[in-house]
This record gives structure tokens, sequence and C-alpha cells, in this order.
């Protein structure tokens, strides 16, 4: 036991603490509570001031306005529909396509790469993760689209024409390679880096026990990767995926370069659409009147659509959790 | 000597067929040599103990059996394991297939995030499809053989995950005979468990070893002497000494186990 040669550097005992350190507290704590009452603040903020902003369009409109088709500007008809079915349907199409893929990534890195192969695919992931939507956008428009609508719309076009229900969906009209399905790919090619990732580092965490006692009665790789390892980090894989839907949802500027910005509504993907983000994009700039009215209120139904999205997420995750 | 040391009486046949035959054996992590010469054998239907200090090499031993090394590429063994004749370290044979021939209970319990009853049919289903009233039986009798049917009949579709710890082993151990595998592999089966939960798989490896040949890598040197017919010392990779468990333990003939049994080093 060694000497205490600084008497100052333990307090006497009974000494009480001194003031200035029972301020700090007091200041540390508000000033914390009031960081997370700003939080609330701004979201009714925000919420508020869409409500205000958007009642107008709704007043005047009515259950029409998310019902109807019309996206009028000159007689200052507005109707919601067409943008919200392309919002639903690109983010459907951009999951159909990217959880597959992203699961397909997660399972390889994590149990059947080699060790010097694993690295660059994770860090080229991670890069993709950060790739600015604007450059999606761009890359889409002038790669992408082109490459799609010669390869891909036109010949698929001419198959299709005049099938039952595929000659509806698929074809298209003017195969320009803009459109939903285009839009689709390119949300999933951006939400890919997020869902694989995440899903990685949740399979990576999965006790090495576990899956060795999977291996150990038997079974193939697939087997345990299907039957054990999904299972196991189920409820995080719903996770990463909403996640991921949530990007897809509110994407505005690589869907608004691919998506075609038509304001009707197609029953086949391959047609140009919008969607909400798109459609607020490329009208905000000379919106006036009743017209800036709609794409507020266009904004207040995203904002809700992705929190009725949340919720059921949270609903499944619990549900899941709970077995 | 021995006088802590409560031995049951062990019979054992020392004319029971040789079931695993482990010649010049030697196991590599890399660079580094982990196992050096082995040679053991495993009789049949008997129940032989793998004890030794930490890192002597004990459950790399064991993980060979099934070939689990296997799923890292940087462990490599050389030298033959012979299994009916067959050298399962060479690299024609079915791993998978290996596998479910000899099953392997590990050291924490590893329930799969499925149902009990699926949990249990899991292995079988791998490789046969029996038709559902077989099934039926078949996981009922694992559980009965595993001490646990009583504890869960009215619960089987519930998940494996929500069980004790000493039930969730039992239900491994289940899953692991209902695939009627030859031999079973046990690391330290019971180092994450009570001792009420370890007494009843004891109890346990008791009643397996009249079907099953049984391997045990333990820590636990009375459990070793409780449950065991041959034990293997271990010493830094290489076997020091394997006997009958009574010689290891009342009368070993090297100094290094008889310090290690008697509790003077390790």
């Amino acid at each position: 036991m060694t000497a205490v040669t600084d008497p100052m550097s333990l307090p006497a005992a009974g000494a009480q603490r001194k003031t200035p350190k029972g301020t700090f507290d007091i200041v540390f704590r508000n000033a914390s509570l009031l960081s997370a009452l700003f939080v609330l603040v701004l979201l009714a903020g925000i919420m508020l001031s869409m409500i205000i902003g958007g009642w107008p369009a709704f007043r005047e409109m009515g259950l029409g306005f998310i019902t109807s088709s019309v996206w009028d500007t000159q007689n200052d008809q507005y109707g919601a529909w067409p943008a919200i079915v392309g919002t639903l349907s690109t983010a459907f199409l951009a999951l159909l396509i990217g959880v597959p893929l992203s699961l397909g990534i997660a399972v390889f890195l994590t149990q059947l790469a080699p060790p010097w192969f694993k690295r660059p695919v994770s860090t080229a992931i991670e890069l993709l993760a950060a790739v600015p939507s604007i450059i999606y956008g761009m890359w889409g428009l002038f790669v992408f689209v082109p490459l799609f609508a010669a390869y891909v719309q036109q010949p698929v076009s001419r198959i299709v024409e005049g099938m039952p229900i595929v000659g509806t969906i698929l074809y298209a009209a003017s195969p320009s390679g803009l459109g939903i399905l285009s839009a689709g790919i390119i949300l999933a090619f951006m939400i890919i880096p997020f869902i694989a990732s995440i899903v990685r580092d949740m399979l990576d965490q999965i006790p090495s026990v576990l899956r060795e006692s999977a291996y150990g009665i038997g079974a193939t790789t697939w087997e345990v990767v299907r039957h054990v390892l999904v299972p196991q980090a189920g409820v995080s894989i719903i996770g990463a995926i909403m996640l991921g839907l949530g990007r897809a949802l509110g994407e505005t500027m690589a869907v608004t370069f691919v998506v075609g910005n038509a304001n009707r509504l197609s029953a086949s993907i391959m047609d140009p659409g919008s969607t909400i983000a798109s459609r607020i994009a490329n009208e905000f700039n000379e919106a006036i009147g009743l017209q800036l009215n709609a794409l507020i209120a266009l904004g207040c139904i995203l904002f809700f659509v992705t929190f009725v999205v949340l919720v059921i997420a949270r609903i499944l995750v619990a549900r899941v959790k709970s077995f | 000597m021995l006088s802590t040391l409560e031995l049951s009486p062990q019979t054992l046949d020392a004319e029971a067929p040789v079931r695993i035959a482990v010649k010049n054996l030697d196991f590599y992590y890399g660079e580094h040599k982990a196992l050096k010469n082995i040679n053991l054998d495993f009789r049949d239907r008997h129940v032989t103990a793998l004890i030794g200090p930490s890192g002597c090499g004990k459950s790399t031993l064991l993980r060979i059996f099934n070939r689990i090394y296997s799923l890292y590429p940087e462990q490599k063994a050389t030298g033959e394991i012979l299994l009916d004749g067959r050298n399962i370290i060479s690299n024609d044979i079915d791993v998978n297939e290996l596998r479910s021939r000899i099953g392997m209970v590990f050291q924490k319990p590893t329930p799969f995030p499925m149902s009990i009853y699926d949990n249990v049919a899991f292995g079988i289903r791998l490789y046969e499809k029996p038709p559902k009233s077989e099934l039926d039986d078949r996981v009922e009798g694992a559980l009965r053989r595993a001490a646990l049917w009583d504890e869960v009949k009215d619960k089987l579709k519930s998940s494996g995950m929500g069980l004790s710890g000493g039930q969730q082993q039992r239900l491994c151990i289940a899953r692991t005979i209902a695939q009627k595998p030859e031999v079973i592999l046990f690391d330290e089966p019971t180092s994450a468990l009570d001792p009420i939960s370890t007494g009843k798989i004891e109890d346990l490896l008791e009643q397996l070893k009249t079907d099953f040949t049984i391997v045990i890598v333990t820590h636990n040197m009375q459990q070793a002497a409780r449950i065991s017919q041959y034990t293997a010392f271990m010493y830094l990779g290489e076997v020091i000494e394997f006997d009958a468990t009574n010689t290891i333990f009342m009368n070993p003939h090297k100094k290094q186990t008889q310090d290690y049994v008697t509790g003077r080093f390790g």
C-alpha cells in the first residue's frame, strides 16, 4: 500500500460535494433534456406545417386527391393516385430485386468467400453505400437507360406483345428505357449495399458454435443457411429490409432521373410513371397557389406511407421476436 | 490413492472391436502444429474420455473426427483416422454423410431457431424422408432417450430456444441420437450447466453407451472417472498415456498423468 502523496486527491471523510459540480449536473441534465425535446418540437413543426400547407388541396379535392389520377395544372385539378402507386411499385420492385441479391451477397461473404476475396467485396459494398444518389441518377440516365431500352425493353416488348397479362404488364409503348421498372432497378442498386452490409454483420454475429453444430449433423451449406442462420438472424434481416424500403420510398434524385415523370398511370412497369418524391422535385420550382398546396399534400402522404411502413415493420419484428 | 474420486465399477470388454483407429495423426492450425503423432483406438460401445489441461489439443482431436475443422481452410490434418476401415480425413470422403454418422454435442447448447419437434426432426429429414407417423415415433423416441420427453411433450411446437440450459443440451443430444449415428462426440457437454443438469446428462451418457461409441472431452476429472471406461491423457498436443480409466486414475504409469489426475498441475 503506497501512501497518498497529494492530500487533495481524496476528499475528507464525510465531505460534501461542492456546488460547482452540482450546478454542472443540473445544466447538463437540462441541456440533454432540451436536445431530446428539440427532436419532438422539430417533428411536430414539420408535421404541422405540412398539414397546414397541404390542407387547401385536401379541402378542394376531398378524397379525390388520393383516388384521382388527374394532375392538371391548367385547370388546377390534382390527384395523387399515380404518384402513390408509382412510389409503392418502384419500392416494391426494388425490394423484389434487391433483397435476394443482398442476402446472397451477405451469405457468400460470411459463409463461402475465401478470406482474400472477402475484403475487397466488403469494401466495395461500403463504397457503394457512400455513392451520392445524384450519381446513381446520372449513371442511370446516361448509361443504364439506353442499354435497358435496347437490350431489355425492346426485345421483351416484341416478345410479349399481344399476350394476355404479361402483354400488359411488360409491354413498353415507347421503349425509351425510362419507366417504373428502370427506377425500381436503380433503387435496388441503391438499397443493396445497405441491406447486404447489415445482414452480413448480423450473420457474422451468430456464434460459430451454432453454425458448427448445424454442419455437425450433416447439413449442407445451403441447409445451414436456410434453416439455421437466416432464421437465427431473422428479426434483424427484416429490420434491414425495412431500412432499405424506407430509403426506396423516399429516394428522390435518382428516381426523378429514370422514372420518366409521366403524370398518367400505366398498367405496364415498362412505361414511364412518377413517384411522390419525383413529382415534388419536378414541380416545386414553378408551383404556385393550389399546385403548391397539392405538392405539400403529396409530401404529407409520403410521410404517412413511410410511417405506416415503419409501424408494420415494428409489428413484424415484435411478432417474430415473441416466437 | 485417489480417495476423492469415485470410480464406478466400469465393465470394459477388451474384446470389443475398434470403432475408430487413429494412426500417426498430425494436425495444424496454419503453421502451428497442434497435434503430434496421435495414435489411439476407440472401442465400440465404450466411453472414452479425453482429459488434459487447457490447450492440450483434446478438443482439437475431437473436432477432427467429424471434420468440423474442414470449415476452416487454414486447418489441416495428416495421417489416418479409420472408421470401419475408411480413412475419414481423406479428401474423397462425403463430409456431410460422415457427419450424419458421427454426431457431436457441443460445449454450449445449440438449439436451432425452430420448434422443439423440428429441432429433433431436422437431422432425420436431412437424409431420410420417413412418413409422418414414423417421424413422430423417432422424435418421441429420441426425446425419451434424452430424458426430455416428459418435460416437453405438451409443447413440441414451441421454440427450442425457450427451454432452460440443461433442457436445451438434452434437446441437442436428442437431435444427435435421432439421426442414429454410430459415434457421438461430446465436447465438454456439461461445462455450461448447473450440477443437477450435469447429473442428468451423465446418467444419460451411461445409458447411451449401450448403443453408441462415445468420445467425451472433459475438464472435470471426476466426470471422466465416473462415466468413461477408457481415458486418454493429453498434454501439449501429445497423448501421454492411454489406458483403461481405472488404470489412468488409480495406477498411472507416467508421472505427468499422475500429477494431473491428482490435481498437482493442470
